[in-house]
């Protein structure tokens, strides 16, 4: 008799917890839906002169050979990294972290290099760079 | 109301500044509420929130005496709630009430803080934003569903600052006003106390300026986090985020919230009485080791930089 209340218990149980879980699991769901978006920064011919432009979130460095762009982003914890012109390096404000030119990590708490952000030229010659969000 | 502590003098003064600090605090919470009623007319959390900010100080008729008087109301409020706590950690009278009064207390308290943290973020300066960003960071490291968990609380994008606010102005006060439903009862009103606290607020909000807010795309040298979390930020450097930023704070509160409760459980065991003593006075020390220790980092953080 004893034991089969414990299973009738047991059997309640777990039947509200697969109707919570049927509510619950629907309404995670919903509430942690995001729609991934991308955002485009242009680099007018005008933002392309210095060796290193910052806008909006995106670092445009321009070396001899190549032309690239860096997410202004610490990898570590997302604050925007500042860019130091006597070292040439990218320094976070928030846990101290140093990235080399290239976007290579040097020293501090992030453990990854920065992400490069890909580039399309115009016929207009703007440089478009493309974010992901969310 | 009889404490049990009336004999000396120190006793006296204890006794009073434990039955007056948390009543005040209580003035201040309303005074929070009514200066963020008043915010809440020009605030909004989407577009160039830094811009709202700057105009609630500086063009919107006295939106610099509201934004300033809210500060520091929810920072007088939280700080009184903290050593409305630390009062009864120290003394343990957690040892005398229901351990579900006891959750509550700490809850409440840990709630407020949230509110104080959430705030920080809504300023939209370069701090808040950063703030914002390492907090949704912090808790993308959850194993499993840490960027899921994430997005509950904050999201990047045109609507980051939205849940802050949701949570800001509705679903955190809200809580908090539950959890202390039974204060704010037994304790209100109480003009004594409401008046004292409004002149003491409405005086610092007219004659002490609000910081110089820095736009979040300004270049400064370092930035710090709100000085409660000061102490976390210098773990963060030289701790993994998912340590610092969630388990070290995570255990702390979890070994807070049951603290009560170790006396019962060890007993529920069948340990002996010199056991039971030995297990609960353990956690209690090792407790207040941490909050020392903590307050040492907090401090040297805000002396010489996090």
């Amino acid at each position: 008799m004893e034991r089969r209340g414990f299973i009738k218990k047991g059997l309640q149980w777990a039947a509200s917890l697969l109707g919570a879980s049927f509510l619950a699991y629907p309404a995670f769901s919903f509430m942690t839906f995001r729609k991934a978006t991308k955002k485009r920064i242009v680099f007018h011919p005008e933002d392309q002169a210095g060796a290193v432009t910052f806008k909006e979130g995106v670092y445009l460095i321009r070396e001899p050979n190549e032309i690239f762009a860096l997410s202004a982003q610490c990898t570590h914890l997302g604050c925007t990294l500042n860019y130091d012109a006597v070292s040439g390096r990218f320094a976070c404000p928030c846990h101290g972290s140093v990235f080399t030119l290239s976007g290579k990590r040097v020293s501090g708490p992030a453990r990854k290099d920065l992400y490069r952000v890909p580039l399309t030229k115009t016929a207009s010659g703007d440089i478009e760079a493309v974010l992901e969000v969310g | 109301m009889d404490r049990g502590f009336g004999v000396s003098f120190p006793g006296r003064i204890i006794s009073r500044i434990s039955l007056y600090l948390p009543r005040l605090g209580l003035s201040a919470l309303i005074l929070c509420l009514v200066s963020g009623l008043v915010l809440a007319f020009y605030y909004r959390p989407m577009g160039n929130v830094f811009q709202n900010v700057e105009e609630i100080t500086t063009l919107v008729p006295y939106g610099w005496f509201f934004r300033q008087l809210h500060y520091s109301a929810g920072q007088v409020f939280v700080i009184l709630m903290l050593l409305h706590t630390l009062d009864h950690f120290f003394r343990r009278r957690y040892r005398i009430y229901a351990l579900g009064e006891w959750i509550s207390l700490i809850v409440s308290l840990a709630l407020c803080f949230y509110t104080l943290f959430t705030g920080f973020i809504l300023k939209a300066d370069q701090e808040g934003v950063f703030a914002g960003r390492i907090f949704m960071n912090i808790i993308e490291t959850l194993p499993v569903a840490g960027g899921a968990i994430a997005r509950l609380f904050i999201v990047p994008g045109n609507s980051f600052f939205f849940l802050p606010y949701l949570y800001h102005s509705f679903f955190l006060p809200l809580l908090i006003i539950y959890l202390m439903r039974g204060h704010i009862r037994e304790w209100f009103p109480n003009e004594r106390f409401l008046l004292s606290g409004g002149i003491g607020l409405s005086l610092y909000a007219l004659f002490v300026s609000p910081r110089i807010d820095i736009p979040p795309d300004a270049s400064v040298a370092v930035v710090e986090g709100p000085w409660f979390f000061l102490g976390i930020q210098s773990l963060l450097k030289v701790l993994p985020s998912f340590l610092a930023g969630l388990v070290v704070p995570g255990l702390f509160i979890g070994c807070i919230l049951v603290l009560p409760a170790a006396g019962h459980a060890l007993r529920a065991l069948s340990f002996n009485e010199r056991i039971i003593r030995i297990g609960e006075t353990g956690l209690y020390c090792l407790l207040i080791i941490s909050i020392c220790l903590y307050a040492f980092l907090t401090l040297r953080a805000a002396i010489w930089g996090p």
